[in-house]
């Protein structure tokens, strides 16, 4: 342990700064990659874990779900949304059951031609054995501007971790110090 | 440096691009394996009434009940990627107001492939409601079978089996069923 602390004292001033400039960028390239997907799928949060299992058996706990939000696209039955109920904290998945592609109101279509569909949707969990209604928090149907994304791609149990480290807080913690330290400890 | 810090860090980066690379594979292979499925449906008849549907609105509105037959085979739908089919009927049509509606009827979920071949007569589980509370002077509905190809790993997809022949007309309003 003390020879590490040597060799680690050994390193300098500038090999601590340049591995922290590494960490920096890693961080920095994985913030644009997240932020890029955005855009390019026009959704604020394009990969989401699955939190509840009210999509059984189909989506479980811990399962990773790929949104995208084509903005020109008009949401079909059968399409499974999550969406973002304005006060709710958490995110939900579910399918969607009805569609009312009403039209716009006069003064907004002449305001601003928006490609966006106008749409009211009602959704379900595929594990409920009712509709959505009490989850909207006194709103009658979902509209365009709740919705996060459309689920287009599916990878199982992978993002259990982010789970397990919300239920364990000193995990997350105990991972982040470890792979911090190893990056500054590291040589080469 | 051969240390065994590097050695796991070689072997478990090794192992997870295997992985992905597998995943990409089978997740690719359902674009090949998939076939078209056959299927009928068949409406047998339509009520409208109008009715207090409590859930919605305390409102008196116009509730529809439709009795259908579903035959269809989604057995070539099965392969070592289908994880489970979501199947759902639904009717779609234009109300007097000119808003294009689809509403989901009725739904099943069908998870083995013996299970795959469906012979269904009922009616409708989902409540089939109107957005403008009534039926009046909707134009003709269509009533198609749909179904969601879920994977245990890739894209979802999505499909017809069957459709009725042709164009359904929603019948005037009984005050009772």
């Amino acid at each position: 342990m003390l020879e590490e602390l040597k060799a680690f004292k050994k390193l300098g001033v500038r090999h601590i700064l340049l591995q922290i400039l590494n960490f920096a960028t890693v961080i920095a390239s994985g913030l644009m990659i997240w932020k890029g997907l955005g855009v390019l799928t026009n959704s604020e949060s394009p990969i989401v874990v699955v939190l509840s299992g009210s999509m059984e058996p189909a989506f479980y706990r811990g399962d990773i779900l790929f949104l995208t939000n084509p903005s020109n696209q008009r949401y079909k039955t059968g399409d499974i949304t999550v969406y973002k109920i304005p006060g709710a904290e958490i995110p939900i998945v579910h399918r969607v059951l009805e569609t009312h592609d009403v039209s716009p109101k006069k003064q907004a279509s002449t305001r601003s031609k928006s490609l966006v569909p106008h749409q009211r949707l009602l959704t379900k969990g595929d594990n409920n054995y009712v509709d959505d209604i009490e989850l909207y928090q006194g709103l009658d149907w979902l509209e365009r501007k709740h919705i996060v994304g459309k689920v287009r791609g599916f990878l199982p149990y992978v993002g259990y971790v982010t789970i397990a480290m919300n239920d364990f807080p000193q995990l997350k913690y105990a991972l982040l110090g470890t792979l911090g330290l190893l990056a500054l400890i590291q040589r080469e | 440096m051969h240390s065994i810090l590097s050695r796991i860090n070689n072997a478990s980066a090794f192992l997870s691009s295997c992985m992905m690379a597998l995943l990409l594979a089978i997740s690719l292979s359902s674009f090949i394996l998939t076939e078209s499925p056959t299927g009928q449906v068949a409406i047998s008849s339509i009520k409208v009434v109008s009715s207090h549907a409590r859930r919605y609105s305390s409102k008196k509105q116009d509730l529809a009940f439709v009795h259908f037959n579903l035959t269809a085979d989604l057995t070539p739908l099965f392969h070592w990627n289908t994880k489970q089919l979501f199947l759902y009927l639904e009717a779609e049509y234009e109300n007097s107001k000119g808003v294009k509606n689809e509403v989901v009827i009725w739904d099943r979920i069908v998870r083995r492939k013996e299970d795959a071949n469906i012979k269904f007569a009922g009616k409708n589980s989902y409540m089939f409601r109107d957005i403008s509370t009534t039926f009046k002077n909707s134009a003709s509905a269509n009533y198609t079978l749909k179904y969601n190809i879920m994977p245990y790993v890739g894209l979802l997809t999505y499909g017809e089996a069957g459709k009725t022949t042709e164009e359904i007309a929603f019948p005037a309003t009984q005050s009772r069923l």
